[in-house]
């Protein structure tokens, strides 16, 4: 069955090029920030796909300077406000059911992250088979100084970068480029955008949905250019020395002592970053991608899904609605966040997080089957 | 032929395929599929995981993710998803090397902080855990760990008193001392107050003076002797002014930091092993090697500058008895890992029984899922529920160690030495069993389950021979019968209250339901202790009667004390398990504890003792076997669950144990 193609006011683009599908979010105002008919349409369309067999292969863009910049938090942070935070968490239930869908999708999903990537535009994106960066390409999961966490399957994608280097991008919510996004994996790719129209024609011409060969594909245009000197990946060292310590406490002295022993002036803004930082998400931000390194993609949309109804029901803390209201409503970048200080947030806080919502019509995240569809091994991998 | 782009036909056809195909039409290649997509969680395996491991479950995970994300814990990409485990193709000078830079690693990040200078019950319960996750990556990590900080550390914490905690133990924390422990000489292992080096005094100077006298007086085994140990804790015969005043510990300097050996020290190694090739075992010599007075770890006994021989503890064998404090954690430790270890095997070999096929029951049939044969089933079902068993029964150990008083000193060297003897055992048959139900695949030692046999099979020699170990349980339970008797008071303490009440009474014909029943379970455990024992008293006597010595006796009753040890340890496991289940709100995950509890139970109701000495009949024998088969079929579809509550990381695991067709396929190599 084939898709009705869209007109140009829909939100998400449809066109359709042999055996390939192309998906451009349009919502360049907004950045594509994604909405809940955003995620809607995409699942459908997703699932139509995926029965279709005249569809090999499916391309994800963005239009204007994003990609996409996250799921549309002041349009669920309104949701709330009218409808309770049962609407928030389905906000957050049909993004995570779809970012399991594309981790484990049948059919390569080749993204182009030509611009801006962040928060939800990383869910729609890095579970997919190929990520294509490009001197656009701008990466963040910038959700601890929201008062969230990284969310969108980030527990499972950030937790597997070498290292400790997925502690760092998910506390500091630090940005990379795309040299970086590739260096770190975080990109299968690093197309200049020039050619970024040869390489969709080219993938258009595909008729196969064998990995190898749309690899090889990107691969005709794809280059290697290395990183700045001043790259953050080049602190790798740093990095995992720091973040690999058992607490955010530890983390942060860590840093200091390092600060103690030379003069860095990125130390000393990673420093500053963690302490503006909610609290609350530092704790259970780091959690997440610890216990997220050792579970399988599956698992760790479902605990997330637990942590953000949480989020949004806001029993423990309501900093995800005082950063939204600092950071996207009132704009005075001055949240304050309660509890105020790490040493007041308990680990039975943290736990908390983790458990089961104890509410009457809240139920855990149910994934859809997958057991019919022939998994190729790299989606069998990730279970 | 190009292979790569027949493989890569290969998968393109695989992917082609709109439906998937029959697990096995005759011309498509089997296909790997998930057992994570066909098989449901009836119950919450992380809830599981937190009672099963009971403690400490983020410090576990953080750890694992620390060795999960270093490149010296040798991660290795296979079928998509990353391994890591020792390379055991290493020399057995670079497996050594990689060992010591683990755990220099381990050091920066913290790993061990507090685990000789913090008290507490907190500390000491996060240090067994850390132990258990060191020893599922390797033992030979866990070794090197436990010889510094459990046997080396332990000697100072235990055995020495204030100024030694101050001068040693802060260093030894950060590694700038590297600790041995040289007990174990070439013609002493358990027998350990017959060691043969000899240590005198010198009051001229105030300083031990330290020979090895003969060759078979050599220390051997000595862990980290070979090549990394700057400090060593020597077991030695101390001789004041002629008098033999038994075993006692020295510190002795045997490396400078630059790693040189030290003068009137010689060091040998022991060679290549059977496994634990990352651990430098040694062998030390000692020719009159002088240390300061100070360097006797005297808080059992001490020597005057000019001197004199000080003791608190009068009675030679109670000061014996004081200076293997040591071993006691040790052995805890060791317990508690081998549960783990089996874990990792068990984990491996049903998540391959899930996922690989053998024989069609009828032509053009799919091949039947090995976990679906029944005999399977009964080949492994049994082995999960003993390891859950044997997790709780470990819980209580653990806190029966750090909630220690002096006067449960008796019943954890007891109860720790039965459990180590029980589970190191149970491991080495749970290794063979689960490298079997492996097949060929458990051959490969990326696959772990065949390897790891080689690695722990140590475990039922070191910090105590199994069988002695069972033979103490044995004369223990012999003297607590003796001084109730004699004192015509209760049994108080080990489990034995049961003693005091009425025998129980085996029902003439078994039901389902009886045999499910834990009163039942325990009352079944029970009489077999009882009567075990009354009958190891009565043959004793006997033997004493007929003019034999009690240790002669002993010696000649050791059919019976081996059989009653086990009795003692089935029992004493199985009691834990009934504790913890008795703690959990009702709802399906107790209920699978208690199908396991079931099963565990009839496991030891099937040792031949129960119709040796007659307290089952041949027809309730038969009953038991027929229940253990019909639990097996019903735990069958809990069998994924109940291993992925093990909780331990794919990573941790091995390639049989996910998609073994894609690791091992052409492109993959």
């Amino acid at each position: 069955m084939a898709s009705s193609v869209s007109s140009q006011h829909d939100q998400v683009l449809v066109e359709e090029k042999s055996f390939a599908r192309i998906l451009t979010f349009n919502r360049p105002k907004q950045l594509n920030a994604l909405s809940f008919q955003m995620i809607s349409r995409l699942l459908e369309l997703f699932l139509a796909y995926e029965d279709d067999p005249n569809v090999k292969l499916v391309i994800l863009k963005g239009k204007g300077r994003s990609f996409c910049a996250g799921g549309d938090v002041a349009a669920v942070v309104h949701d709330i406000r009218a409808g309770g935070w049962k609407a928030g968490a389905n906000f957050f239930m049909k993004e995570f059911t779809l970012n399991y869908l594309m981790a484990t999708y049948s059919k390569p999903q080749v993204s182009i992250l030509n611009g801006i990537v962040m928060g939800g535009g990383n869910g729609a994106s890095m579970h997919g088979r190929f990520r294509v960066a490009t001197e656009n390409s701008l990466f963040a999961m910038p959700e601890t100084a929201l008062g969230l966490f990284p969310d969108v399957g980030a527990s499972y994608f950030l937790s597997r970068l070498p290292g400790f280097f997925g502690e760092y991008l998910g506390l500091t919510g630090g940005r990379l480029d795309g040299v970086e996004m590739l260096a770190c994996g975080l990109a299968t790719h690093f197309v200049p955008s020039a050619k970024l129209p040869m390489l969709e024609a080219a993938l258009c011409a595909v008729d196969s949905s064998d990995p190898a060969t749309i690899s090889s594909i990107i691969g005709k245009y794809s280059e290697r250019p290395s990183l700045k000197e001043q790259s953050v990946y080049n602190r790798l060292d740093v990095i995992d020395r720091c973040f690999s310590q058992k607490t955010v406490e530890e983390i942060l002295s860590a840093l200091e002592r390092e600060a103690v022993d030379r003069r860095d002036g990125w130390i000393s803004t990673t420093i500053q970053t963690l302490k503006k930082a909610s609290p609350t998400s530092l704790k259970i931000s780091l959690r997440s991608i610890r216990v997220g390194r050792l579970q399988g993609v599956g698992p760790c949309l479902v605990r997330e899904y637990r942590m953000v109804s949480h989020v949004m029901r806001g029993e423990f803390s309501k900093d995800f609605f005082e950063g939204c209201r600092a950071i996207l409503l009132d704009k005075d970048k001055k949240p304050k966040w309660e509890p105020s200080k790490l040493e007041l947030i308990t680990d039975t806080t943290v736990d908390s997080y983790f458990s089961k919502v104890k509410d009457e019509d809240w139920e855990d995240l149910k994934l859809p089957a997958r057991s019919k569809f022939n998994l190729p091994p790299y989606v069998i991998a990730k279970l | 032929m190009d292979r790569a782009s027949q493989r890569t036909q290969i998968l393109a056809n695989h992917l082609l395929q709109s439906s998937p195909p029959s697990p096995l039409s005759s011309n498509a290649c089997l296909s790997y599929s998930p057992p994570e997509l066909s098989e449901n969680y009836a119950f919450d395996v992380k809830e599981m995981r937190r009672i099963i491991d009971g403690h400490n479950v983020e410090e576990r995970d953080w750890l694992f993710g620390l060795m999960r994300q270093s490149k010296l814990f040798n991660p290795k990409e296979k079928g998509g998803k990353v391994f890591v485990s020792p390379d055991y193709n290493q020399s057995m000078e670079q497996q050594r090397e990689m060992t010591w830079k683990r755990i220099e690693y381990l050091l920066e990040r913290g790993v061990f902080k507090g685990w000789l200078t913090e008290k507490g019950e907190a500390v000491e319960m996060w240090k067994f855990a850390g132990f258990e996750v060191s020893s599922i990556y390797d033992h030979s990590l866990f070794t090197k760990l436990g010889v510094h900080f459990f046997l080396w550390g332990g000697a100072i914490k235990f055995l020495g008193s204030k100024h030694h905690h101050e001068k040693w133990l802060m260093d030894s924390e950060n590694y700038l001392i590297k600790g041995c422990f040289a007990m174990t000489e070439l013609g002493h292992g358990s027998n350990v107050r017959g060691v043969e080096t000899v240590t005198t005094y010198d009051s001229n100077t105030g300083e031990f003076v330290i020979n090895t006298p003969c060759e078979s007086a050599q220390k051997y085994w000595i862990g980290g002797a070979a090549n990394h140990a700057t400090h060593t804790v020597v077991f030695s015969q101390l001789h004041i002014n002629g008098t033999n005043q038994g075993v006692h510990a020295f510190i002795v300097q045997i490396r400078d930091a630059d790693g040189n050996i030290c003068p009137n020290v010689r060091i040998a190694d022991c060679g290549h092993k059977i496994g634990l090739n990352g651990v430098d075992n040694g062998r030390i010599w000692f020719d009159n090697v002088r240390v300061p007075r100070e360097n006797l770890l005297n808080s059992v006994a001490d020597v005057s500058p000019d001197g004199k021989y000080l003791s608190s503890i009068e009675n030679p064998d109670q000061r014996f008895a004081a200076f293997m404090a040591p071993l006691t954690v040790g052995r805890v430790n060791i317990a508690c890992t081998a549960v783990y270890q089996s874990k990792v095997a068990l984990a491996i070999a049903i998540r391959y029984a899930l996922t690989r096929r053998a024989f069609s029951l009828k032509p053009n049939e799919p091949e039947v899922l090995l976990l679906d044969y029944p005999s399977h089933q009964r080949r492994l079902i049994p082995l999960v529920a003993k390891i859950y068993a044997m997790s709780f029964a470990a819980n209580y150990l653990k806190m029966l160690y750090v909630k220690r008083t002096p006067q449960s000193n008796k019943t954890i060297h007891i109860v720790s030495s039965s459990f180590k003897a029980t589970f190191t055992w149970n491991n080495m048959q749970i290794l063979q069993e689960c490298r079997e139900a492996c097949g060929g695949q458990g051959l490969k030692t990326e696959n772990r389950v065949g390897h790891l046999k080689g690695e722990y099979d140590v475990q039922s020699t070191f910090e105590g021979d199994n069988n002695i170990l069972m033979q103490q349980v044995s004369k223990a339970l012999f003297a607590e019968y003796v001084a109730a008797q004699k004192r015509n008071k209760a049994f108080k303490g080990l489990g034995l209250e049961h003693m005091n009440k009425p025998c129980p009474v085996i029902p003439s014909q078994l039901t389902s339901s009886t045999l499910r029943c834990s009163q039942f379970l325990v009352d079944a455990l029970c009489l077999r202790e009882r009567d075990l024992l009354n009958r190891f008293i009565a043959d004793v006597s006997k033997c004493k009667a007929e003019g034999e010595s009690t240790q002669q006796a002993f010696l000649m009753c050791y059919q019976l004390a081996e059989d009653l040890g086990r009795a003692f340890s089935d029992r004493a496991i199985f009691q834990t398990f009934i504790e913890a289940e008795a703690t959990l709100p009702a709802g399906s995950l107790k209920d699978v504890l208690g199908t396991l509890r079931s099963l565990y139970a009839l496991i030891c109701l099937e040792d031949v003792s129960y119709v040796r000495y007659g307290y089952l009949s041949v027809e309730n024998g038969a009953s038991v076997r027929r229940e253990i088969t019909k639990i097996c079929s019903e735990l069958r579809p809990h069998a994924l669950a109940l291993v992925t509550s093990f909780g331990i990381p794919d990573a941790f695991l091995s390639p049989i144990a996910f998609n073994w067709i894609e690791a091992n396929s052409w492109s993959s190599d």
